[in-house]
C-alpha cells in the first residue's frame, strides 16, 4: 500500500520540518553574507568540525565521559529522590521527619554550590556526581511524593478488603497508581540533568562536552560551540523520546498515553 | 477437578441444599467447595464516630444463604452496618459473629467479600487480571487466571478477559468487580449499593445477573440500597434502618423468578415507601 506508506513517512517528517527549515534559512543567511561568519558560523561549517572533531575521537571520548556523568549522577540521584519519595508517600512518620528539610534545601539553587563544590572535590568526577546528583533528586522526590499521595484511596481500600499482603498493595495498587506522577518527574529530572552537567562542565572540568565547547571559546573555534550546543539539543530530544517509549509501555493501560 | 468438587459439596454440608427448597424451578450449577452461606449474627450493636451516634443497639440475624436487603434514607446508618459486619470498620460496643463460630479456624472459613458502588477496578491491569485479584494469596498465578476466566464466563465477559477496564462500559465494569467478588466462591456477599451508578435498563440486567448467581451459589447476600424497588425484587427479607435502628423487618414472600411490577411486589414496595417517606412526620 503506497498510499499508507507515504502517509507514514509523512506524518514522521512533521515534526522535523520545523527544525529543517531553521537549519536552512541559518545556512542561506550565512552564505548570504546577512550573518557574520565569525559570529555564527553555517551549519555546513559546523557540520565540518563535528566531522573533524568525530574523526580525531575527541568528539566520542568527550560525549562519553560526560553521558557516563549524567548517567551516573542521575542514578544517584534519582535513587535518593525515588527513596526518599517512597519512604514519605508511605509513612507519616518519615514524611514529618524529612519534608520540612527537604524544602528548605529544595529551594536552594544548586547550582549556587559550585563553588563550594569546586572547595570540596576540587574539579574531579565527584563534583559533576555530585552536582547532578542534587539537582535531579528533588523533582523525582517531589513527583513520587505526588504519586503516592493521589493514589485512588478506594483502590487501596478494595486491596486489603480482597486480602492483599502489604508487598501486593504497594506493587499493585500503590505504585502503578503514582506511575504516572513518576514519569513525570522523571522527565523533568533529564532535562536538569543536562543542564546541570553542562553547567558543571562549563565551569570545572579538564573532559566532556561542556569542557569541549569551553575550550573552543578560547581558541574562538565558533564552529565547535554551536556544534557543543547542537549536540545538547540532540541529547534533550533522545532522552524525552527514549521517556517516552518507556512511558507508552507501561502506561498503555492509561487512554491519555496510548499511541500519540 | 471438577468432580470431585461436586462430589465434595454433595457429600457434605446437607444445609445449603434446604434452603433451595422454594426456588426449584431455577437450575442449580455445579457447586464447589467452600460454596456455602455465612450465617451473620449481630448483638447490641453500637456504633458512634465522634461522639455522633450512627448505629444504636442493633440485634440482627442473617441465615446463612439469604438474600436480605437493607434500605433506609441517606446517613441512617446502613452503609455502616454493612461495613461494620465487614470488618471495615470496628464496632464501638457490641459484637458480630460470622458463622456463630468465632473461635473457629480463620483458614478454613469461606472469605466474605463486598462490591462497592464504583467498580474500583485496577485500570492498569487487564480484566482478567482484576478478577484474580479476588484470589489473592490463592493458589498459583496461572491458577488464579484460568478461575477468574470461569468466573468471567459467568457474568458473561469472557471475552473480554485480555482488555483494559477503560475500554469497558459502566454496567461493563460492574460485571467484573462482580466477578471479582464471586470468584473465591464467598461466603458472604455484601453489596454496597453496587447498581447506584447505572442506568435503569442496565441496572435490571445486572440485578438479575446477582440473582440467577446467588441462587446457584448459595452465599448469603446483604443488599445496601436506597432503591426500594430493587430490594424488593432480590432480597427474601428487607430491613428499613432509620436512626440506627431496625425500624421494619418484612419478609418478601413473592416465589422467584420475580416479574418486575408484580402486584405483590408493588404493594410491598409503597408499604416500604410509605414508612420511608412518612415516618416521623405524619401525626399518628
Amino acid at each position: 500500500m503506497p498510499a499508507s506508506k507515504y502517509e507514514r513517512l509523512r506524518d514522521a517528517a512533521i515534526p522535523w520540518l520545523l527544525p529543517a527549515a531553521i537549519l536552512l534559512g541559518w545556512q542561506a543567511a550565512v552564505s548570504v553574507g546577512l550573518v557574520s561568519n565569525r559570529f555564527m558560523p553555517a551549519p555546513l561549517d559546523v557540520a565540518r568540525a563535528g566531522w573533524e572533531a568525530g574523526r580525531t575521537g575527541e568528539l566520542w571520548t568527550n560525549l562519553g565521559v560526560s553521558t557516563l556523568r549524567a548517567l551516573a549522577g542521575f542514578v544517584v540521584g534519582g535513587g535518593i529522590g525515588f527513596a526518599l519519595g517512597l519512604a514519605n508517600g508511605l509513612s507519616r512518620l518519615s514524611e514529618r521527619l524529612t519534608d520540612t528539610s527537604v524544602q528548605m534545601v529544595r529551594n536552594v539553587p544548586h547550582l549556587s554550590l559550585i563553588p563550594l563544590v569546586i572547595l570540596w572535590f576540587g574539579i574531579g568526577e565527584e563534583a559533576k556526581l555530585f552536582l547532578v546528583a542534587l539537582g535531579v533528586i528533588f523533582p523525582i522526590y517531589a513527583n513520587t511524593l505526588h504519586g503516592i499521595r493521589s493514589v485512588d484511596p478506594g483502590l487501596v481500600e478494595m486491596g486489603r478488603v480482597y486480602g492483599m499482603s502489604r508487598t501486593e498493595l504497594f506493587t499493585r495498587v500503590v505504585l502503578p497508581g503514582a506511575l504516572p506522577s513518576i514519569f513525570v518527574g522523571l522527565r523533568y529530572a533529564l532535562g536538569i540533568m543536562w543542564l546541570t552537567l553542562i553547567v558543571a562542565e562549563t565551569i570545572s572540568a579538564s573532559s566532556g562536552l561542556g569542557y569541549m565547547a569551553m575550550q573552543a571559546r578560547e581558541f574562538m573555534l565558533v564552529d565547535v560551540v554551536v556544534l557543543a550546543i547542537l549536540i545538547y539539543a540532540g541529547l534533550g530530544k533522545l532522552a524525552d523520546a527514549l521517556t517516552r517509549q518507556l512511558e507508552r509501555a507501561c502506561l498503555a493501560w492509561n487512554p491519555a498515553y496510548r499511541s500519540a | 477437578m471438577l468432580l470431585d468438587a461436586v462430589h465434595r459439596e454433595v457429600l457434605s454440608d446437607p444445609r445449603t441444599e434446604s434452603r433451595h427448597a422454594g426456588a426449584a424451578a431455577i437450575p442449580r450449577a455445579p457447586a464447589e467447595p467452600g460454596q456455602r452461606g455465612i450465617a451473620v449474627t449481630v448483638r447490641d450493636l453500637h456504633k458512634s464516630f465522634d461522639g455522633h451516634t450512627v448505629i444504636e443497639g442493633l440485634n440482627l440475624f442473617l441465615p446463612a444463604g439469604g438474600f436480605t436487603a437493607v434500605v433506609g434514607r441517606s446517613g441512617c446508618g446502613k452503609s455502616t452496618l454493612l461495613r461494620l459486619i465487614l470488618g471495615l470498620e470496628t464496632p464501638t460496643g457490641g459484637r458480630i459473629d460470622l458463622d456463630g463460630t468465632a473461635g473457629s479456624p480463620r483458614r478454613s472459613e469461606p472469605p466474605k467479600r463486598i462490591m462497592f458502588q464504583e467498580p474500583r477496578l485496577l485500570p492498569w491491569a487487564r480484566v482478567v487480571d482484576n478478577v484474580a485479584v479476588g484470589l489473592s494469596g490463592h493458589g498459583t498465578r496461572a491458577e488464579r487466571r484460568e478461575r477468574a476466566q470461569a468466573a468471567l464466563v459467568e457474568v458473561g465477559l469472557a471475552e473480554k478477559a485480555g482488555q483494559w477496564p477503560a475500554t469497558l462500559s459502566g454496567g461493563q465494569r460492574q460485571r467484573v468487580a462482580l466477578a471479582r467478588a464471586l470468584v473465591s466462591r464467598p461466603g458472604l456477599l455484601a453489596l454496597d449499593e453496587p447498581l447506584g451508578a447505572l442506568d435503569a435498563l442496565t441496572r435490571i440486567g445486572m440485578q438479575d445477573l446477582i440473582e440467577r448467581i446467588w441462587l446457584a451459589q448459595g452465599f448469603t447476600a446483604l443488599l445496601v440500597t436506597h432503591d426500594v424497588a430493587e430490594a424488593v425484587a432480590l432480597a427474601d427479607r428487607i430491613l428499613v434502618v432509620d436512626d440506627g435502628r431496625i425500624a421494619l423487618d418484612l419478609w418478601v414472600d413473592v416465589p422467584r423468578p420475580r416479574r418486575r411490577g408484580d402486584p405483590d411486589l408493588a404493594r410491598l414496595e409503597g408499604r416500604i415507601l410509605d414508612h420511608l417517606l412518612g415516618g416521623s412526620e405524619t401525626p399518628a
